[in-house]
């Protein structure tokens, strides 16, 4: 308990002494206030916007996109994974392709979707699909083919038959690496839901990003990126907890 | 065919046996002409330098290499892949990680669960492992594990077991332990046993035949045959004899390949 105490100050030590810096340069009147105000200025403009009502707004539409988005993007990115996983003829068809979507950045896909999709949801949903498709997709494939032959094996000896063989030997050997995949998809949601609303969009986190530099209100900006930090680390600690229950068999004792 | 030749009391029939791995540039012998026979309910081990072919015998045995030449007969039917009529037990314990012991040892089975419950409560009293269910394989300590893994082999009621240096990763009090395990499992089943492994007075302790293999190409070198009473006395005379004649026999297996 003690050393878990000492482990979190560890981590928040670095981050408070910024903090600390930030707002004595602050008080000082050395910051240019426009540019970076003083963390004492950035929780007010958060107090108001959590007043105003319009963080929770924004907060609900983009957390609608990512949930919708991500949903997407999994669902295609697990059905595609498990059958190239399984099927090494359909992973050679579509490996190609999924490198291709994959070394164009996801930034850079964002006016083509637009232009066929629209400035609405559908495009929103569409963008934050291709983030998540991706890691869901190699996750997939590689957890299922990395399978230790030792395992193959064994099934093999025991003579199990094919849905057994998937059901209690291939899926749950992938299952921890498929889960990292879905961790790393949720961040990637997260930050391509932000992208897919400052380039294109009227509401949602990204869009008041926006909007607060067009207005020079840096404060609300910083408070807003703060907000989207959290929101992803919430994210986060939350699948880490499924995590953990889900594979309990990995625990050591 | 002839009815009248079939003996039935040979299980397995090892018919000048020969495996080869070819890779791009060269093609490695890994077994050459082995015969031999195997009894019913015998306890046969195959000894050897390491590097020979041992568990490549095994593995074909266990049909999970094939594409050999010459036969391998079991109930006079040439084995062409693996089948539940050999219990495989490997040298780690093999246990998915993620099932419990229960779960492990159910696998694939097709009976009814309390069938099947009681069916793995009855093969875990066998292997001293009452009331571990419920348990993970990382719960248990590398002996409990492989005793699991031969419950899990029994619990189908295969003819033969084999059995590939399946005490190879346990410390030595707890290999000990395991081969006066192994032995009660032996008689109290009537299995047939083909146990690899590099432990000459494991092999004597246990085997009623042991088969010494020579390396490179893995020839069959000699076979002795132990005719002493299980339980067996590891500190008798008798037992001694026939450790000795059996290393001095593996030494010049052994001799012969480092030349």
């Amino acid at each position: 308990m003690k050393e878990k105490l000492g482990r979190i100050l560890n981590s928040i030590i670095f981050p408070l002494i910024i903090l600390a810096i930030w707002q004595i340069l602050g008080s000082l009147g050395i910051l240019y206030e426009t540019i970076l105000p003083s963390p004492a200025k950035v929780v007010k403009a958060f107090i108001e916007i959590v007043k105003d009502g319009t963080l929770a707004v924004d907060i609900v539409v983009s957390l609608k996109r990512v949930l919708v988005g991500a949903f997407f993007g999994i669902v295609v990115g697990l059905v595609l994974g498990f059958i190239s996983g399984l099927v090494p003829f359909v992973e050679r068809l579509l490996r190609p392709i999924v490198d291709i979507i994959r070394q164009i950045s996801l930034y850079a896909w964002i006016p083509l979707i637009v232009l066929w999709f629209g400035i609405g949801e559908l495009s929103k949903d569409v963008i934050i699909a291709r983030g998540v498709f991706i890691p869901v997709y190699i996750n997939c494939v590689s957890g299922i083919k990395n399978i230790q032959k030792e395992y193959v094996e064994l099934g093999k000896v025991l003579e199990l038959n094919r849905s057994t063989f998937l059901r209690k030997i291939v899926f749950p050997s992938a299952a921890p690496v498929i889960f990292t995949g879905l961790r790393l998809a949720i961040g990637e949601a997260w930050t391509a839901v932000v992208a897919a609303e400052v380039l294109g969009g009227l509401t949602g986190l990204g869009y008041a990003l926006l909007n607060a530099k067009e207005f020079l209100k840096s404060d609300k900006l910083i408070a807003i990126m703060f907000v989207i930090a959290f929101l992803a680390a919430i994210s986060d600690v939350l699948l880490r907890q499924v995590e953990k229950r889900a594979f309990r068999w990995k625990e050591t004792v | 065919m002839a009815e009248t030749s079939v003996d039935n009391s040979i299980i397995l029939d090892i018919k000048h046996v020969s495996k080869s791995f070819r890779s791009k540039s060269k093609t490695v012998q890994a077994i050459e002409d082995v015969d031999f026979k195997v009894g019913r309910g015998e306890f046969i081990s195959v000894i050897g330098p390491s590097g020979c072919g041992k568990t490549t015998l095994l593995r074909l045995i266990a049909g999970l290499e094939v594409d050999y030449e010459g036969d391998i007969l079991l109930n006079n039917k040439r084995v062409e892949g693996p089948g539940l009529d050999r219990g495989v037990i490997f040298q780690d314990h093999r246990l998915l990680p993620w099932l419990t012991i229960e779960e492990n040892l159910a696998l694939g089975l097709t009976e009814d669960k309390t069938q099947i419950k009681a069916l793995v409560k009855q093969y875990l009293k066998k292997v001293d492992l009452e009331g571990f269910e419920n348990a993970y394989p990382r719960q248990l300590s590398g002996g409990m594990s492989q005793r699991a893994s031969i419950a899990r082999a029994l619990i189908r009621q295969p003819e033969i077991l084999l059995l590939d240096e399946p005490l190879g990763a346990l410390d030595a009090l707890t290999r000990y332990n395991m081969q006066e395990e192994l032995e009660k499992i032996w008689m109290d089943n009537k299995t047939t046993m083909i146990m690899i492994t590099h432990d000459i007075e494991e092999a004597v302790y246990l085997s009623d035949r042991i088969v010494v293999l020579d390396a490179r190409p893995c020839k069959v070198k000699e076979i002795f045959t132990i005719p002493l009473e299980h339980p067996r006395d590891r500190s008798s005379i008798k037992f001694e004899e026939y450790r000795a004649s059996v290393v001095s026999s593996f030494r010049s297996a052994v001799s012969n390949y480092s030349i």
